[in-house]
């Protein structure tokens, strides 16, 4: 084992981790030196989670070797949560709290008899604060702060524990522009003060002006390390969708627009016109036809996930028209949208996809629990078992029986019966959020087995998903970047040409 | 809909028998049935310490009687629990709407308002109340998400000191016949406050079992994002429950009015402790979207029996919610066992 080197804030070798038949991690290194910038990139399932999540010791690596420099300086074998401050996405201050109790959240200064010491509270956090320029905000409560500031006050309160080594994953998530550009010189001022960063984004512009250099991610290994000066953005999307330069320049010269099935697809079904949701969706104007598949992806944030909410009902539109056979639809209603013959599959099955104490068979149908009526005006449970079975044929759902509840199924089949509800109301068109999230392997071919089958039947299918796989079922993938469409790409297409667009590079088709 | 309708991809239907076994476990009858061995136990405990116990008599016109009126307050406040929400305030409604009709009924010297309403009159008056009530509880708590805990108990506030200040705080009697035909009737032998108690259990039953309505109370409960997502109108269906506990109530503090031919200005006071009680021990989820009528109804039964042992066997009455309060923190500490068995997962 090589002796970690005293310049070196982090030092990692050799990294693997499977989960199951999953192998998220092979052969992972990286070496950041003390006080460098360092970005972490790779595309969704290229191992970045896993990595960090090693970091920080929240998964333990089957092999390989973590170093880390702690807050005194010294290093230590093996991940430390203490020794790297982290800024996740996803706020994790308490907003009721003022700026200050939230810094020394959990670790308050006590006075001699144990009560809280309040003035060293507000001295601790005017200290840190101070570095920032930003002592005015102490006494806030955070829920009245700036997106930046309530950012500001997440790393202070991550570095005020003492660790030398911070986390940012997408740190610019919900700033503005200007926002953005204050952050980063901060960040900057951060690294002249001895703070190690690694940098996790997906706005590969941030890149260049917050990181000395860059580490992607492939497949589980580290395919490339080298300083931001010498690397393009064209170079980093080649290497983190893993094309050389002469491909990627040959596959620019001959686009290849693979007509797939052009003869099998039907007349125009669905039409969205100038469909605008606040400012997340900015007049987009999309089709799909009978028996095609479109797939409907961008960065998070970039507002495919509330173009599709709104075609199914579950948003309604500012602006802009949703047409399906003739039926207008965009107000946010589930109902009408159901009955106009569109089935919708929420991104999130947990938090509005299946109801956990209700048995498989009625979530499957609770679209259409009303046309089950029999004698009486009751449920005829004859005609809903009828419909179960249907459906449970049609996405191959595996449970103990019709009766079972749903939460105790494994992921993969919670989610089929989201998708067996979806299709409950016999609807023309599909649209699908994530329709494969967190489901393992074997399930997801059973999904795209199924979505084929829906496909060749005739319906149409708009599948909204960041996920390659998913996308690689469909005939056509708009990409959406800041609220516009921004791309269109046949199937066909090179991987390269989608990341590109993803990220919001002028597209070459 | 357009002309062509697709068929489901896959295999072709099979439309496979309902079994005994399947039904048991969709109404979860293992579940629902908990709590039979402790209403058996209690029989068997009660023949021992009391002979007049296990009599028909005693049954029927103690256990069943005194039971009926909280079973029917039990049955408003499960379907709202089950929805995901619950209601403090029907505790008041027993209260005022009876204290309303009687008072719209009698003449002011005993009481009344003089406005000499007839019986019918003033039921319906009565009606009219508990619906505004359950208007303003579910507009408050469906559309404003106001919390519920804090809007039901204001309500339940607000509407106790409504009925002291309609009675000044006196017990009304002198109730005409319509009124107490809801105590002293008999069919077949039987009271009608039995008869009411199995028709509303009866009904409640099939409707939360079978009725779309019913199972979408249940999805609404179970996961209100859910539900809506699919489609339910979860604003509709949270207004409609508050207003159906309120008129269930409401009804239920006439059968109570009706028994003891007089309306206390306190009447029902207090009642709302044990109307969860039993919702509780019977297998209704606080976190709503789970539970049934039949457990409802045997949480009932077994605290009609506990307090019926209690009083045959002289224990002095002042103990007697020590007892109930023993009896709900075990039934919870049961509970918790009973549930931590469903980690098992089908792959």
């Amino acid at each position: 084992m090589v002796t970690a080197n005293i310049q070196n804030a982090i030092e990692i070798r050799g990294l693997q981790k499977s989960f199951g038949s999953t192998q998220a991690l092979t052969d992972a290194n990286l070496i950041v030196r003390s006080g460098e910038s360092r970005a972490l990139l790779g595309r969704n399932g290229a191992g970045k989670s896993t990595l960090i999540a090693m970091l920080t010791g929240l998964v333990t690596p089957d092999a390989g070797s973590i170093h880390i420099q702690g807050a005194n300086g010294e290093v230590t074998e093996g991940p430390g949560s203490d020794s790297i401050a982290c800024v996740y996405q996803k706020s994790t201050l308490v907003p009721e709290l003022t700026v200050a109790e939230n810094i020394s959240l959990g670790a308050y200064p006590r006075k001699r008899w144990g009560s809280v010491d309040w003035p060293a509270i507000r001295r601790t956090a005017t200290d840190q604060l101070k570095d920032w320029g930003y002592e005015r905000i102490v006494d806030k409560t955070v829920a009245d702060l700036e997106p930046l500031e309530k950012k500001i006050v997440e790393v202070c309160r991550a570095l005020s524990r003492g660790p030398r080594i911070l986390l940012l994953d997408e740190p610019t998530a919900g700033l503005d522009e200007g926002a953005s550009h204050e952050l980063f010189a901060q960040i900057n001022s951060l690294r002249q003060r001895g703070v190690t960063v690694i940098y996790v984004s997906h706005h590969l512009e941030e890149i260049f002006k917050v990181c000395d250099s860059v580490t992607i991610l492939r497949d589980g290994r580290d395919v490339l390390t080298a300083q931001t000066a010498d690397l393009t953005v064209n170079r980093i999307v080649n290497v983190m969708a893993g094309v050389s330069e002469e491909e990627a320049a040959a596959a620019k010269k001959e686009i290849a627009v693979e007509h797939r099935r052009q003869d099998q697809l039907g007349e125009t079904r669905l039409t969205v016109t100038g469909a605008t949701v606040g400012s997340r969706v900015l007049a987009a104007n999309l089709t799909v036809r009978a028996g095609e598949c479109v797939g409907l992806t961008g960065l998070d944030g970039a507002g495919h996930v509330q173009l599709a909410q709104a075609i199914a009902g579950q948003l309604a539109l500012d602006n802009g028209t949703v047409d399906h056979n003739g039926h207008t639809l965009g107000q946010g209603n589930v109902i009408k949208t159901i009955n106009a013959g569109v089935g919708f599959v929420p991104e999130d099955r947990h938090v509005n996809g299946y109801v956990p104490e209700l048995s498989v068979e009625e979530n499957a149908t609770l679209t259409i629990v009303d046309r089950l009526r029999g004698r009486g005006g009751l449920i005829s449970p004859g005609r809903r078992r009828a419909r179960f079975t249907e459906l449970s044929g049609a996405w191959a759902i595996k449970c103990d029986g019709p009766t079972q509840a749903v939460e105790e199924l494994s992921g993969g089949n919670q989610q089929k019966v989201v998708l067996a509800r979806a299709l409950a109301s016999n609807p023309d068109t599909l649209v699908l959020v994530h329709p494969t999230a967190g489901v393992d392997v074997t399930a997801k071919e059973s999904i795209y087995e199924s979505l084929r089958a829906l496909r060749d039947s005739g319906r149409s299918l708009l599948i909204v998903s960041t996920d390659d796989t998913d996308l690689e079922i469909c005939d056509r993938v708009i990409v959406m970047y800041k609220g516009e469409i921004h791309a269109e790409l046949n199937a066909g297409y090179e991987e390269w040409e989608l990341v590109g667009a993803i990220q919001g590079a002028e597209a070459a088709a | 809909m357009s002309t062509h309708t697709p068929t489901v991809a896959g295999t072709p239907t099979s439309r496979r028998p309902l079994n005994i076994i399947d039904q048991a476990r969709s109404s979860g009858w293992a579940r629902e049935l908990a709590l039979l061995p402790a209403i058996i136990l209690a029989m068997v405990i009660g023949a021992i310490l009391s002979p007049q116990f296990l009599t028909a008599n005693n049954l029927l016109n103690n256990v069943l009687v005194t039971s009926a009126v909280l079973g029917i307050v039990v049955i408003a406040e499960s379907i709202i629990l089950i929805s995901g929400y619950f209601d403090l305030s029907l505790e008041s409604v027993v209260g005022l709407a009876p204290m309303l009709a009687v008072w719209l009924v009698l003449p002011a010297a005993v009481g009344g308002s003089g406005f000499g309403w007839s019986p019918w009159g003033a039921f319906a008056a009565m009606f009219v109340l508990s619906i505004v009530i359950g208007l303003i509880n579910g507009f408050l708590v469906g559309k404003l998400k106001l919390n519920a805990f804090m809007v039901t108990l204001a309500m339940l506030t607000l509407l106790r000191g409504l009925t002291m200040g309609l009675s000044g705080g006196k017990t009304l009697s002198g109730l005409p016949a319509e009124f107490l035909a809801l105590g002293n009737t008999k069919w077949f032998g039987i009271s009608i406050q039995i008869w009411l108690f199995a028709i509303f259990l009866v009904a409640a039953a099939v409707f939360m079992r079978s009725h779309p309505v019913g199972r979408k109370l249940y999805a609404m409960g179970g996961n209100n994002a859910a539900a809506a997502a699919a489609g339910i109108k979860t604003l509709r269906l949270t207004i409609g429950v508050f207003v159906a506990g309120a008129i269930i109530a409401a009804f239920a503090g006439l059968m109570l009015t009706g028994r003891i031919a007089s309306v206390t200005a306190n009447q029902g006071d207090g009642l709302i402790f044990t109307v969860f009680a039993a919702a509780v021990i019977g297998g209704i989820s606080l976190n709503g979207g789970k539970g049934s009528m039949i457990g409802a109804l045997s949480g009932v039964l077994l605290l009609g029996i506990i307090q019926n042992i209690l009083v045959l066997s002289q224990v002095p009455s002042f103990w007697i919610k020590a007892i109930y309060g023993l009896i709900i923190l075990s039934a919870l500490i049961f509970n918790y066992f009973a549930g931590s068995r469903r980690t098992r997962r089908v792959v």
